[in-house]
């Protein structure tokens, strides 16, 4: 049997930036430049969320965070994933502020809880031609 | 009148539910025909009469609540399209009932159908917020965003895997009792524990069963309703609310705690009151979250009120009395009305062996429109046998 290939993303001129910036291995945020907001934004949005404002900028994260939250997956949404099962999905709280989700590069264990671990981005390969920032403990 | 926003005037007066299967060579427009002519029919009512539809279903597209319309032949003054997933059936119920007070419509058919299995559910074409920001990620679907869900729940209240397998099982025992429940084998807390893990920390118990069927129930004026031979419902309050809190996944609500108050004050009665809850059941952590957010329980307390309870149709709590969708299986966007079928057919006297005794009034909640990390609409409703 053929091997599955994982979903592509679907990039359109709002998310460009973001998975370009993956191929280069910079996280890339929008951020709000609306004087009294500047607030970070993900996932890629028209308009800045807090405000209103349409005007917003791409600009590089730090890439680190901590882990609000995290599963382990053993049944993927998708059959291409199947052959990396079990693995940690997790909620990421960037140190800009938005909310990420991604996956931690290391195999899971039953006892490690990682509720508020720190961790910094690390690019993985997707496809051929796309990376994606998945994340490892500091 | 204080204008505390009531339905009145607005009956709920047929319901009806096709067989739900694992399943089905019929098409979704079957499937919502055959709940929509079991309703009407328990109303004494025919789809000549029918002027208003609501339609929520996640697999008729290129088809669509007008399209559905032509398809039955009905000649409609008001169609709305359930796009709120899981709070579609309430919502639907919601504005079809401001239609009807306003006159735009007489007799409204709101129904909900999928035909549905697991691959079915996880290859479905999603928004961005789940598939290009989740699902790239191998997110594992509904089970993924909900155990994210589960295990902040359990870290910031304490609650454990025993409780939400309480109510899972409390649920099981009520689908034994129900002929169109797929689960119908009794459920052990020692089953629960060391089911197959799906997305530490849900195991297959607390998941929903992907299925193929159709709810629907039918909502008219006080006129109609009063010469119909069909016992009556009344609609005595509901609320809705969206994208709550905007920006933040992890509230650990959907909003219920902004307009419970509405609706106990519309429906003049308390939690304590409800001689049931059919809670939108699509992970027991949004049982919990949704008895919380309606007053049923203080925040974060739950484990606590389901431990306290038998949640059995016999019980001190009556949850889900059909089994849920936990139990009795989720027919995609149908999963927002089986609670509303169940609720109507409690109060009807109809429920035959799950029978909640002397069921008077019960509380209703939907939750749904799964996107970035969470479900983005909530929805509540309080029904009364009039």
């Amino acid at each position: 049997m053929a091997e599955a290939k994982k979903p592509p993303p679907r990039i359109n001129p709002t998310n460009r930036p973001f998975f370009e910036g993956c191929n280069e291995q910079r996280l890339m945020l929008q951020q709000c430049e609306a004087a009294d907001c500047r607030r970070h934004v993900y996932f890629p949005r028209v308009c800045c969320p807090y405000c209103g404002s349409g005007d917003l900028e791409w600009r590089q994260a730090s890439g680190s965070g901590t882990i609000v939250t995290y599963t382990i997956v053993h049944r993927p949404n998708h059959p291409s994933f199947f052959p990396e099962a079990p693995y940690y999905f997790i909620a990421v709280r960037l140190a800009e502020g938005p909310l990420m989700y991604s996956r931690l590069v290391e195999k899971p264990q039953s006892d490690l809880d990682l509720l508020g671990r720190q961790v910094s981005v690390t690019f993985v390969p997707h496809s051929d031609d796309q990376m994606l920032p998945y994340f490892r403990l500091t | 009148m204080q204008n505390d926003g009531s339905f009145d005037g607005v009956f709920v007066v047929g319901a009806g539910q096709t067989p739900y299967e694992k399943r089905t060579s019929k098409t979704v427009q079957r499937l919502i025909w055959e709940a929509s002519d079991l309703a009407l029919r328990s109303a004494g009512l025919e789809f000549r009469d029918v002027d208003g539809l609501g339609v929520t279903c996640f697999t008729l597209a290129p088809e669509n609540v007008t399209t559905m319309a032509e398809h039955l032949g009905l000649q409609c003054r008001w169609l709305c399209h359930g796009m709120f997933g899981g709070a579609s059936g309430i919502s639907g119920m919601l504005h079809a009932a401001r239609a009807i007070q306003a006159g735009d419509a007489s007799v409204v058919v709101i129904v909900a159908a999928d035909a549905f299995d697991v691959s079915s559910h996880m290859s479905m074409n999603r928004s961005a917020g789940q598939h290009d920001y989740m699902g790239l990620w191998g997110y594992g679907a509904a089970n993924g965003v909900f155990a994210l869900q589960t295990r902040l729940y359990m870290q910031q209240f304490g609650a454990t895997r025993e409780d939400f397998g309480r109510l899972c099982i409390a649920q099981r025992q009520n689908a034994m009792l129900n002929p169109n429940a797929l689960l119908r084998t009794p459920l052990t807390m020692e089953d629960y524990l060391n089911a197959r893990p799906i997305a530490d920390p849900l195991r297959l118990y607390d998941c929903v069963l992907p299925c193929c069927g159709a709810d629907a129930v039918v909502l008219t004026n006080e006129t109609i309703a009063s010469r119909l031979d069909a016992p009556k419902v009344a609609l005595l309050g509901g609320g809705e609310i969206h994208n709550f809190p905007p920006n933040e996944p992890y509230a650990l609500s959907a909003g219920w705690e902004k307009f419970q108050d509405r609706i106990w004050r519309q429906s003049r009665s308390a939690p304590e009151q409800m001689d049931f809850v059919q809670l939108y059941d699509d992970y027991p952590v949004m049982e919990f979250i949704q008895l919380e957010g309606m007053g049923f329980a203080e925040r974060g307390r739950a484990a606590e009120l389901i431990r306290n309870n038998d949640c059995t149709v016999r019980g001190t709590l009556p949850i889900n009395t059909g089994g849920g969708q936990l139990s009795a299986g989720q027919c995609g966007a149908s999963g927002g009305m089986i609670g509303v079928y169940e609720a109507v057919v409690q109060l009807r006297g109809e429920a035959g062996e799950r029978q909640v005794p002397d069921a008077r009034i019960g509380a209703v909640t939907g939750y749904g429109a799964v996107s970035y990390g969470r479900g983005l609409s909530a929805s509540a409703c309080v029904l009364g046998r009039a």
